[in-house]
């Protein structure tokens, strides 16, 4: 097994076959016998528990939910309780987003501030797409341990990567897309509900990436967003498809789907590009002692220099780029509660705006995040469980908050050391009263 | 004229007893449908002695306290800006009921000559989101009783906040029949008021057309403390709005006319630096006599900006856009509209105002903007009379044959660019900027880029803007009879302007804001006839922001 492989030589495997035959191939945890249930369909009789479903629509921005656009997802926003003042945290990237969610723990205690890093011990930036990357437990994990079965379906490679084996039923996105390393929406989708239909966990962690995908590419993302339209309506259509099947399996009564983004996305035009290598060419000192590890609106800056002259350095290349006209604003990774792996500054550009590092052809795409213009989020929580209540809440809902939303869903207790997340029990008749 | 003077008294001590029959019957409930009753002619005070002749008011709840306003007139020569009268003491009760029953708080406080016998307290110790009733209390007198409202603790959820929003009520222009309208809804938490709460002119200068419907006192330009004093005096007899004071409390800030026209830091359009004193002495001069008359967190030397905040649904920040601005552009050699030398708003309010839509945890960030901030492009069809009268109302002036906005936010393009990149780099949501001054309604977005908005429709803020009390417009201005030649004129800037998704040039009347988690809806009423005492009042459109659009769209 290669260095950073998401999967062990003990897990079993279970061939499903999707609506239409398609074939879905999921891993099993060593030692969760394959249930009952995988033999046969989700019947009625089994409403009365709660099925939990939390749906990332990747990149997906809160105005793109509309009733022209997306009338699935509007509808179901509709019908469930909407936090419209939703936030990312930082780094709004993908995986440390996705990771918050599932632990409902900062940066700081899971290990996880960016989708790129700067690895101090190996010399090299990657993305933190380990399962040892993860040093938090998560809910897939911990709803396990008190006997609940948890699944995820995650499109994008490098999220498989980090999530590896918690849960108990794994799908390994397949087909993966050239370039995009990611699963198209439908071919998530048949791995979502032959998961659910045939083995039927109590709850399931799924992401759909074609939203973001596209969105990156699309050249006219600053005007028209033509590819962003089409793929927002195909995915709409994705998610009317689950709630179509948990309707038609007698399950929609006792589900609540939890439907969000990671984070949002904004469009550059070409020139406006920032590279904190070409910033530091003027200054080759500095710049052999700086790494970057670039997420696109954000750029994580490490000081690999002598340790005495860390301070000094670190003031110097803050003030140099702090100077670009398309930077917003450059923090410490500490006060971002980023922890020891963001490194020592953190640089955000503003909107329109990316990062390009090393180089300046590094980054060619326009559309980006990770900067704080791709904060707002889509957060609704819905679905036909009497439990889910019809809404609009002012509070601020965070990607951290999934989890303790989801464990006061199951009873769960909060991790050693609790939540930096809230439960939005506002969403549920059961909760509690509203803060 | 004492006889019309002891007639007006009787009027408005049996309309005083009505109002708060009818705060105690409606209290809590939505509007009677009873048609009010217009008000009765204002009557200078000084009949019945000692008494509060001025009505009582509240301001800027917060939740734990909220202000309150009255003026005692201890004696017939303590008239408004005389100087004249003793120092008093006056007491205060404020209470959970109308009866007094259940005392919250009460003091007693001096006043006197000093501060023109105005009475500001700040009641402590209240329960948020609660009604209270107050009232204060002479040797001989009690004043009439007020019901006011405190905010609701901070943090805690709020399904609704419902506000009226005015601005521009010249006294000279008609009656305060919009007023009125809002008084007897008896649904508002908070009444906000944009500014023009007065104007200075003397009669014949400024009024309806060219008809002085009332005039002003004193029957001058208002210029010297005694003047500004007076004139506040002479607004605050207004019954009807004595009766939206009593009712419900507000928040304010001023304009230019609380001070002169098209005021900036160093002077006025409308001051004359010699023969009108010096400008500072006149400025120091209408803050002063503002802060005596208005039920306002202000007292001279501090700063009138300041955010006010409704649990977690919404804040309210009031800007001071006259204070600390630079002189408005003149003549394209004035190099001025886009150098960043100038200013709007000050450095310190300025960075007060990002860092507050930053730092908030309010769902809605509410703004009350003295004058608008969404770019307004003159359209290149107008006749040279559309474009002088468009120009009056909005305070514009021809540089170089191209119509700018000088007095407004597109006069100073570095502090729009400013809050605008803030909103949007931070990706701030749900900022509304609620605006007055320019005598007309428009609901409008707020561009992230005015070249790409066609295309993209990207708007980083949505604006509403109310129209005048009675202040002219652009029919007025015209000569013309409402909604006939201003209705070509709103279309054209509509489409030279396509974030304006509503403009009306010629109405009078009063916006009434619904603040709800999922969107923020204002309501547009318009008045009949502004001079007429007996206007009627009807619902025009409502626009709403959807939570997290940025955008306006029409609901009715």
């Amino acid at each position: 097994m290669s260095a950073g492989s998401p999967v062990s030589d003990r897990r079993q495997f279970l061939t499903l076959f999707a609506a239409g035959g398609a074939s879905v191939v999921l891993s099993v945890a060593a030692g969760d016998a394959v249930p009952a249930s995988a033999q046969t369909t989700v019947t009625p009789s089994q409403t009365a528990r709660t099925r939990v479903y939390v749906l990332v629509v990747d990149g997906c921005r809160p105005d793109e939910i509309t009733a022209g656009l997306t009338p699935r997802l509007a509808a179901l926003r509709a019908g469930g309780t909407n936090f419209p003042g939703a936030r990312s945290l930082p780094v709004m990237e993908t995986i440390p987003n996705h990771v918050m969610m599932m632990t409902g723990v900062r940066p700081d205690r899971s290990g996880v501030p960016a989708n790129a890093i700067y690895d101090r011990a190996a010399g090299v930036v990657r993305d933190l797409d380990r399962p040892n990357d993860l040093r938090f437990s998560t809910l897939l994990d911990r709803l396990r341990e008190k006997g609940f079965t948890t699944g995820s379906v995650l499109s994008k490679r490098y999220l498989f990567g980090i999530f590896g084996e918690r849960a108990t039923y794994r799908w390994e996105p397949s087909p993966l897309l050239p370039v995009t390393q990611h699963a198209p929406d439908s071919a998530t989708m048949d791995a979502l509900i032959a998961m659910v239909d045939k083995v039927d966990p109590d709850f399931v962690f799924t992401n759909l990436g074609d939203v973001d995908r596209v969105g990156h590419a699309d050249v006219t993302g600053t005007t028209v967003q033509a590819a962003r339209t089409a793929a927002l309506k195909d995915t709409d259509n994705q998610v009317g498809r689950f709630v179509d099947h948990l309707v038609a399996a007698g399950a929609w009564e006792s589900s609540v789907l939890i439907i969000l983004a990671d984070h949002s996305m904004d469009w550059s035009i070409p020139a406006n590009v920032i590279s904190v290598d070409q910033i530091l060419s003027a200054r080759k000192d500095l710049r052999a002692q700086v790494a970057i590890a670039q997420n696109g609106g954000a750029d994580l800056l490490y000081w690999t220099g002598p340790p005495a002259a860390r301070d000094a350095g670190v003031a110097e290349v803050r003030a140099l780029v702090a100077a670009h006209p398309g930077v917003l604003s450059i923090a410490i990774p500490a006060d971002l509660r980023l922890g020891v792996e963001a490194g020592d500054l953190v640089a955000y550009c503003r909107a329109g705006w990316r990062f390009s590092d090393p180089y300046v052809a590094s980054n060619p795409i326009p559309g980006n995040h990770g900067h704080p213009a791709t904060e707002p989020i889509p957060f609704f929580v819905a679905g036909g469980s009497p439990r889910v209540v019809t809404g609009v809440s002012s509070q601020f809902a965070r990607t951290l908050d999934v989890a303790p939303t989801v464990g006061a869903l199951f009873g769960l207790t909060a991790p050693a050391g609790g939540y930096d997340g809230t439960a939005r029990t506002v969403a549920f008749a059961d909760g509690n009263a509203r803060p | 004229m004492g006889a019309l003077r002891l007639e007006g008294m009787s009027l408005f001590n049996r309309r005083d007893l009505i109002r708060t029959a009818g705060v105690l019957a409606f209290a809590g409930v939505t509007t009677t449908t009873a048609r009010s009753q217009p008000a009765e002619a204002a009557t200078p005070p000084g009949a019945a002695v000692p008494g509060f002749l001025h009505g009582v008011a509240s301001g800027d709840p917060l939740p734990s306290s909220v202000l309150l306003w009255t003026r005692i007139t201890p004696t017939p020569g303590a008239v408004p800006g005389s100087g004249f009268g003793p120092d008093v003491t006056v007491n205060w009760e404020v209470a959970e009921d109308s009866g007094f029953l259940r005392m919250a708080d009460r003091g007693s406080v001096r006043t006197g000559p000093a501060r023109d016998h105005t009475v500001k307290v700040v009641p402590g110790g209240l329960r948020p989101g609660t009604t209270y009733w107050y009232r204060f209390i002479v040797a001989g007198a009690t004043s009439s009783t007020g019901r006011t409202r405190t905010a609701p603790a901070a943090g805690t959820a709020v399904d609704r906040l419902r506000m009226g929003v005015v601005s521009c009520a010249n006294w000279q222009a008609g009656y305060f029949s919009a007023y009125r309208y809002l008084a007897d809804r008896g649904d508002l938490d908070v009444v906000l008021h944009l500014g023009d709460y007065l104007y200075e002119y003397g009669p014949g200068e400024y009024q309806a057309r060219d008809v002085v419907v009332r005039p002003h006192d004193p029957a001058v330009e208002m210029t010297t403390l005694s003047h500004y004093r007076r004139r506040h005096a002479q607004y605050k007899t207004d019954l009807d709005l004595q009766a939206l004071h009593a009712v419900v409390p507000f928040v304010v800030t001023w304009d230019d006319h609380e001070f002169a026209n098209d005021a900036w830091s160093g002077g006025a359009e409308n001051h004359t630096e010699g023969p009108e004193g010096v400008w500072t002495d006149r400025k120091a001069s209408s803050q002063r006599a503002y802060s005596e008359w208005m039920p306002v967190r202000f007292e001279p030397g501090g700063h009138i900006y300041r955010r006010l905040e409704f649990g977690a649904l919404a804040s309210i920040s009031m800007l001071d856009l006259r204070t600390y601005r630079s002189q408005q552009a003149s003549s394209i050699v004035d190099p001025a509209i886009g150098s960043p030398a100038r200013t709007l708003t000050g450095d310190a309010q300025m960075t007060w105002l990002l860092d507050g839509f930053s730092s908030q945890q309010t769902q809605w960030k509410l703004i009350g903007n003295p004058v608008m901030i969404a770019p307004v492009r003159f359209p290149s069809t107008l006749s040279a009379q559309e474009v002088g009268a468009v120009q009056q109302l909005l305070g514009s002036t021809t540089i170089d044959g191209v119509p700018y906005n000088v007095d407004q936010w597109d006069g100073y393009t570095a502090d729009r660019s400013r809050v605008i990149s803030h909103l949007r780099d931070n990706a701030i949501t749900d900022a509304v900027f609620l605006t007055g001054d320019i005598h007309s309604g428009w609901a409008c977005d707020v561009p992230a880029d005015p070249l790409t908005y066609p295309t993209n429709g990207a708007s980083v803020a949505a604006e509403l803007v109310c129209t005048s009390v009675t202040s002219d417009n652009l029919d007025d201005i015209l000569g013309t009879q409402p909604r006939t030649a201003s209705v070509a004129v709103e279309e054209a800037f509509k489409g030279a302007n396509p974030h304006v998704k509503y403009l009306d040039f010629d109405s009078h009347g009063f916006s009434v804001l619904e603040v709800t988690p999922g969107a923020l809806r204002m309501d547009w009423y318009v008045l009949s006839e502004r001079t007429s005492r007996a206007a009627t009042s009807t619902l025009s459109t409502s626009w709403q922001v959807a939570a997290g659009t940025q955008s306006v769209s029409r609901v009715l």
